[in-house]
């Protein structure tokens, strides 16, 4: 077997960086929104509401019974046909189409929002109530108490396990091969379909996204026991 | 003049009844210590008095004005009564000046400054002002429920509710809180303090409350109560504890 690594990394090397801007893009703004969504649905859960509640943990168990791929998919296919049929049916004419790269952003908002807002619960409901009883003692409010004495401590709390999920969260930016985002897999498959460097290619894949997820993953374990100091 | 009135004060936990018909007042200035075993529903009426229990039945007058239906204006009320908890509940990401600075500036606007010198003066008053820039999870429970003596201080408020604050504490540090306590009852402030500790409650208390079954069993002052207890109960509960 005649390996040519120079070659393949020549090609493709250029092409998989332009992925990685890509990829770092969703990675960021897909986890952005996808605490948003955690902690309002965290809060909404631990809300006076027992129907809210309900809604949220049925929404939370749909999304969580569900593999993300066919989440995408659903997104980016079945989504746009939807409102395009409802608003067609409403009497409008409406031509709705969801760019692959926003359908990536909006499932890993709703999937790891889901997922995360589990982590935020249990963190919220971790805090020592003495500290909600002092804040209401001082003179305030429910919302002043939730903001200021629970969440921070509960969302500190959580970092070590948003780290793990920001790592998952790049790993999983793959599956959007499938729905057509230029991200690294699509293009390295394209690449060795072309070439037939399939060994070369598809090991270079493997690293690059090693040399992304191994320094985060040593960045959050140092920011864990960094915040472990301090208290 | 009476700052509190408490009237006909019921609770229920479901079917449980922690306090029933509890009757008692406090005058301005004055330090009421209420006793009694475990159980007795002293803490809940406590509780009931700033609402982090809504009483179940009956009304509790501070400063003439029912407050146990003041809904969102409740807020309002609890600045005008501090209150000290058993587990100090000190802001464990605070460190101990912006503990005691943080109510103020937020709740009624206090500039930084000023703030931050109102509570290194209470810092100072309660011993701690050297740890002004620690957290409270480097310093002893003795040390945490002074700051947490002082960070009720400083929202200024009229009635101080105590609630067991020397029962987490070692006992080589209780003395140093209620020597605090003890400054404070001088200087005039009206308290309401659940203890178990007969100590203070014969020096420093005008008037012993003792609670049993969720009712109040006796009231007198700490001579009569210590020396002569009228009920049987109040009778065979201090010679249990002292």
């Amino acid at each position: 077997m005649e390996l040519n690594f120079q070659k393949a990394f020549a090609k493709l090397g250029p092409s998989l960086l332009d992925g990685v801007g890509i990829v770092v893009y969703i990675t960021l703004a897909g986890f952005a929104c996808a605490l948003v969504a955690a902690l309002l649905i965290a809060i909404g859960r631990l809300s006076k509401s027992r129907v809210l509640d309900r809604i949220l943990s049925i929404f939370i168990e749909l999304i969580r019974g569900t593999p993300l791929l066919v989440q995408f998919f659903y997104i980016y296919y079945v989504v746009p046909m939807l409102i395009n049929g409802i608003s067609a049916a409403m009497g409008y004419h409406t031509n709705v189409q969801l760019e692959a790269s926003t359908c990536g952003i909006i499932g890993f908002a709703i999937n790891y929002g889901c997922y995360m807002s589990e982590v935020i619960r249990s963190a919220i409901l971790a805090i020592d109530p003495g500290q909600r009883e002092a804040g209401l003692a001082l003179g305030f409010s429910e919302g002043q108490v939730l903001f200021g004495f629970i969440i921070p401590p509960a969302l500190r709390n959580s970092v070590p396990v948003f780290g793990n999920y920001l790592v998952m969260l790049i790993k999983d930016t793959s599956l959007l091969a499938m729905i057509s985002v230029q991200e690294l897999l699509l293009r390295t498959k394209t690449f060795a379909s072309q070439t037939f460097l399939t060994v070369e290619a598809y090991t270079i894949l493997a690293l690059v996204y090693l040399v992304i997820s191994i320094p985060l993953s040593q960045l959050s374990r140092l920011v864990e026991r960094r915040l472990k100091r301090v208290r | 003049m009476v700052m509190l009135e408490i009237k006909n004060l019921s609770k229920f936990f479901g079917d449980l009844e922690v306090l029933r018909d509890v009757n008692m007042a406090v005058e301005k200035g004055e330090v009421v210590v209420v006793i009694g075993p475990s159980g007795s529903g002293k803490s809940t009426m406590l509780r009931c008095i700033n609402l982090l229990e809504q009483p179940s039945g009956g009304e509790i007058l501070y400063q003439g004005k029912d407050i146990t239906h003041l809904g969102r204006q409740v807020t309002d009320y609890r600045k005008h009564v501090g209150m000290v908890f058993q587990r100090f509940n000190l802001f464990p990401l605070k460190t101990v000046l912006d503990n005691v600075c943080y109510a103020p500036m937020k709740l009624n606007k206090l500039p930084a400054k000023d703030a931050k010198e109102q509570a290194m003066a209470l810092l100072k008053k309660v011993g701690l002002e050297s740890k002004a820039g620690v957290y409270p999870a480097a310093l002893s429970g003795g040390q945490q429920q002074r700051v947490a003596i002082a960070r009720a201080l400083a929202m200024q408020p009229e009635l101080m509710l105590f609630d067991e604050p020397t029962s987490a504490l070692d006992p080589e540090l209780v003395g140093d809180v209620l020597e605090v306590m003890k400054q404070l009852a001088g200087e005039g402030m009206t308290m309401v303090v659940v203890t178990h500790e007969m100590g203070f409650a014969r020096d420093v208390a005008d008037r012993v409350i003792f609670m049993d079954g969720g009712y109040i069993v006796e009231e007198n002052t700490p001579v009569e109560i210590f020396t002569s207890p009228k009920n049987d109960r109040t009778r065979s509960f201090l010679a249990r504890v002292l």
